[in-house]
């Protein structure tokens, strides 16, 4: 983030009167910083603007249960005496809804321009430990990755923490069994410990410091530092939940046919109320809004939740129609998956989605139900930190789009078509990776990548969406916005030395083609086979049949299959997986295999029969990719995000899940 | 979906069957963007907004409102599909079937016989009905009213041809995004929220009320699940009953859970 670690060990701690609070907040105002904190409205402690320390809940305190939320008046004056509402800081980090970008072109940059992300300084009174916590972990998805969320890491930048230990612990807390809490170690600027006449402050932070040393503060007595420690004692023991996390991730994917998934779908909602309430939930969706007159067109994000139908979306199929599916894919993911993606767990134990659940379900509850009659926990991908934040060049910055002439379009068949478009010198990719394609005001995609030749960049789209559709009638002299290339590449290196196969169905060849045309021009040095199995609905939707020929005489050998016989096809009838032979399928081969989901796994489920171990067949998938930067959570499948560590997979890693409905 | 010829404004109609014209007079509150629309679509028929009209046609876009309730627009509404390109739905009655639906769960011809003075001139079907059960809808814009903007986007994206970004997400959604506190939890306000459609910007519940349901349900309603929290609440069979049975009465989903509290 470019901010100092917190290292409370290194300010003393302090002690100031309570008044102090009020110089505390007229010193963050002074440095034009907006407040925002706890504050009373509509029954609960909300976060909103505050001016003064009146604003604050002064003698309130919430009492919650699953399902329920009330407040209730406090013996004494203290003004966090509370422990987590309604709202999380998300809502200023990570707006509910945002303009990411206007469609005005600057020609001088060559780029579609941002919009003015208005980061207004803004100081947080009042963080708890867990959504310390949870700001670190968005931290983390926003901008510990290669490409970073502009507008959130401007937000981030931006903010000032004044935290606050908890030395009360609600019913709903279990800050303790996530390790997150009570006690506030890093990332602020200064914690403050409220007892009833003076507060403990400790400075986190060189600025924090420079604020505190203007404040009418003491060196912490022995006796006031006594109370803290046994405050947070107090705490501890306090917590009205716990939740057993040993080998949790690998206990929770082992258990995904569990009988507790049917129980708890009988009482979900769906509603998104317990994601859209936690503070590290950070799916969102992406949707363009033009409006009638002249003003361009803008794309916008909102909160978006794996509860909602629209968000495993894909071209009106569903990867998560049921309840259980989406309630699963969220447990898994915030408890499990996360830990693969993120190197941590996604939950912190603030209980806000325990609260906010109108059925009151308690996933600390439903855990300990999984973990009865449970099966071995399953070993689980291990975390791979990113090279380093923003390494990945002029498009470290996501959704800054750039503009690629057309240079030409070529009808492959009725639905699909090819587009040639002229790259910038520097753009390099590497045979599987896919480029997002976009058009102002209709929608943006994810493309893959079928060939290149000399910076003219082809991709072949099928036409199945508006946006595709509007792709695919585009002419040569136009232009598109790209952002690009994104994801992982097709096993090249490994290629050598060893026969390959390549399995492709109906648009699946597309992505394959940049394989095959490398592999093809060094066929004729090459003393082992080089085979392609294709397969399609029918001869006429059949790709690149000009080139095949062409592969065929360059040493390749060419099988095609289609499903449907039609007046003047005279090959074969049937599914690509007829095509494959026993003797065909060496068990030290390579094979390279896209095409529709339930195609692969038919080939998959052939080449293992024929010993080819997982690590030697590769898949390339096709999910609900968005952002392209795995921040906006619609690709995930299961550990992974397909747009960032896909889309092409080795089946060693895909085993866990693949072919399992749901996911 | 496209606009072909930007030259030629598409021919837009609206149309009305059972209904209380609520939906339409959505069109013409587009204060502001009513002469962006008469510049971008050449409005053929609205006999709400302005005369004469041409019902004939034809139409790439039609906006249909109102629910089939008698023989004659069970056939108007299959020579409004014959000229149209496109035919969009608006509002409960053009989605559900409206709160006239109500007469789907009574003795229709009763009702007939003791509200009207001479029923035999009274021609109507003994169920109101969604458009979608008599002809193919391209599209279903929900409300009771619709939302002027979800209104204004629709157009907007068929203009554009994109997509129209409207979510089929419950209300939870819209809560959330505004900030509301959630009127079960802090306030045990019985509230449609968890199934109901999104759309209109969860209004209710942001004055402390709960959802009613106006909207009709979201995909995935797990009204069952809510139906067993609202008696937890306290709510009897009869409220339950009432709580589904309304705007949207006869959508599949709130009917199925209304007919599990008679």
């Amino acid at each position: 983030m470019g901010r100092p670690m917190t290292d409370s060990q290194a300010y003393e701690l302090k002690s100031m009167p309570r008044a102090g609070l009020q110089q505390l907040f007229a010193l963050l105002v002074a440095q034009e910083f907006r407040l925002v904190g706890p504050t009373l409205s509509d029954g609960a402690i909300v976060f909103d603007e505050i001016a003064t320390p009146d604003d604050l809940p002064v003698g309130w305190t919430d009492r919650q249960a699953p399902g329920s939320y009330r407040l209730e008046k406090r013996p004494d004056k203290r003004a966090f005496g509370f422990v987590v509402g309604p709202h999380s800081w998300k809502k200023y980090l990570f707006p509910a809804r945002e303009t990411l970008h206007r469609a005005t072109f600057d020609k001088a940059a060559n780029l579609w321009r941002q919009s003015d992300d208005n980061a207004v300084a803004t100081a947080f009174i009042g963080v708890r430990a867990c959504d310390l916590a949870a700001i670190g972990i968005q931290d983390r998805v926003f901008s510990g990755g290669e490409i970073v969320d502009q507008g959130y890491s401007k937000r981030r930048r931006a903010s000032f923490i004044v935290a606050v230990n908890c030395l009360q612990a609600g019913d709903l807390c279990f800050c303790d069994s996530m390790g997150t809490g009570p006690e506030a170690t890093a990332g602020y600027d200064i914690c403050l410990t409220e007892f009833d006449h003076t507060f403990l402050l400790q400075a986190g932070s060189r600025r924090g410091e420079q604020l505190l040393a203007q404040l009418p503060v003491t060196a912490a007595a022995a006796h006031e530092r006594d109370k803290l420690t046994a405050g947070l004692a107090q705490c501890r023991g306090q917590m009205g939940r716990r939740l057993d996390t040993d080998k949790l991730p690998g206990l929770l994917f082992a258990n995904l046919e569990h009988s507790r998934w049917d129980e708890v779908a009988q009482r979900c909602l769906a509603c998104g109320n317990c994601t859209l309430a936690c503070p590290t939930c950070f799916c969102y969706s992406v949707d363009e809004v033009a409006d009638l007159g002249g003003q361009p067109a803008q794309r916008e994000r909102s909160w978006d939740s794996c509860f909602s139908q629209q968000h495993s979306q894909i071209n009106g199929a569903t990867f998560q129609p049921a309840i259980k599916d989406r309630y699963r894919q969220w447990l898994t993911h915030k408890l499990a998956s996360w830990q693969s993606q993120f190197g941590t767990s996604g939950c912190v134990g603030c209980g806000r989605c325990i609260a906010w659940c109108p059925v009151g379900i308690d996933l600390t509850e439903e855990v300990a139900a999984i973990r009865n009659n449970a099966s071995e926990p399953l070993s689980m991908p291990a975390y791979r930190p990113a090279a380093g934040a923003g390494s990945s060049g002029p498009f470290a910055t996501l959704f800054a789009a750039a503009e690629a002439p057309v240079v030409a379009v070529t009808a492959e068949t009725a639905d699909t078509a090819t587009l040639a478009l002229k790259m910038p010198q520097a753009y390099r990719y590497r045979p599987g990776q896919f480029n997002m394609l976009s058009l102002p005001g209709i929608g943006e995609v994810p493309i893959s990548i079928s060939g290149e030749r000399q910076g003219i960049v082809e991709h072949t789209i099928r036409s199945v969406g508006k946006v595709s559709a509007a792709l695919s009638k585009l002419q040569a002299n136009t232009a598109v916005g790209f952002r690009g290339p994104y994801g992982s590449a097709w096993p090249l290196a490994q290629c050598r030395d060893r026969p390959v196969s390549i399995i492709a169905g109906g648009i699946g060849l597309a992505p394959l083609r940049g394989v095959i045309r490398t592999l093809a021009a060094q066929q004729r040095q090459s003393e082992h086979p080089l085979r392609l199995f294709y397969g399609a609905r029918r001869a006429d939707a059949l790709l690149f049949t000009r080139e095949l020929s062409q592969w065929r005489r360059s040493g390749l050998r060419v099988a095609v299959a289609v499903d449907r016989h039609t007046p003047g096809w005279s090959g074969n009838v049937g599914t690509v997986t007829t095509l494959l032979r026993r003797k065909d399928m060496p068990a030290r081969g390579l094979y390279l295999v896209c095409g529709p989901e339930v195609m692969m796994l038919a080939v998959v489920r052939l080449l293992r029969q024929a010993q080819v171990p997982a690590e030697n067949i590769y898949l390339s998938l096709e999910r609900n990719m968005k952002c392209a930067a795995g921040h906006c959570g619609r690709c995930q499948y299961g550990p992974y995000f397909v747009c960032r560590d896909g889309p092409v997979f080795s089946y060693d890693r895909l085993q866990l899940l693949f072919g399992k409905r749901g996911f | 979906m496209a606009v072909e010829q930007q030259t030629a404004r598409p021919r837009l109609g609206v149309f009305k069957l059972t209904s209380c014209d609520g939906c339409q007079l959505t069109l013409l509150n587009c204060e502001d963007e009513l002469l962006l629309l008469a510049d971008k679509l050449d409005i053929v028929h609205f006999p709400e907004g302005a005369s004469p009209g041409q019902p004939q046609g034809p139409f790439d876009l039609a906006i249909v409102e109102g629910s089939i309730s008698t023989p004659e627009q069970a056939d108007e509404i299959r020579q409004i599909r014959r000229c149209s390109r496109l035919l969009v739905t608006v509002g409960a009655c053009a989605t559900s079937g409206g709160i006239q639906a109500l007469r789907n769960f009574a003795d229709h011809e009763a009702y007939r016989k003791a509200i009207y003075a001479r029923p035999e001139y009274i021609e109507s079907l003994a169920t109101s009905t969604a458009v979608a059960q008599h002809v193919k809808v391209d599209f279903e814009l929900r409300g009771c009213p619709i939302d002027k903007d979800q209104l204004l986007e629709l157009i907007s994206a068929y203009l554009r041809g994109r997509a129209p970004a409207i979510k089929n997400e419950s209300v939870c959604f819209e809560c959330k995004r505004r900030g509301t506190v959630c009127v079960v939890v802090a306030a045990d306000t019985p509230c449609l929220g968890p199934v109901t459609h999104a759309g209109c910007g969860a209004i209710c519940p942001a004055f402390g009320r709960g959802c009613y349901g106006c909207f009709g349900p979201r995909e995935a309603a797990a009204t069952q699940a809510l139906a067993a929290q609202m008696k937890t609440m306290g709510e009897s069979e009869q409220q339950i009953l009432r709580a589904f049975r309304l705007f949207t009465a006869a959508s599949p989903a709130f009917e199925q859970e209304s007919r599990r509290h008679e």
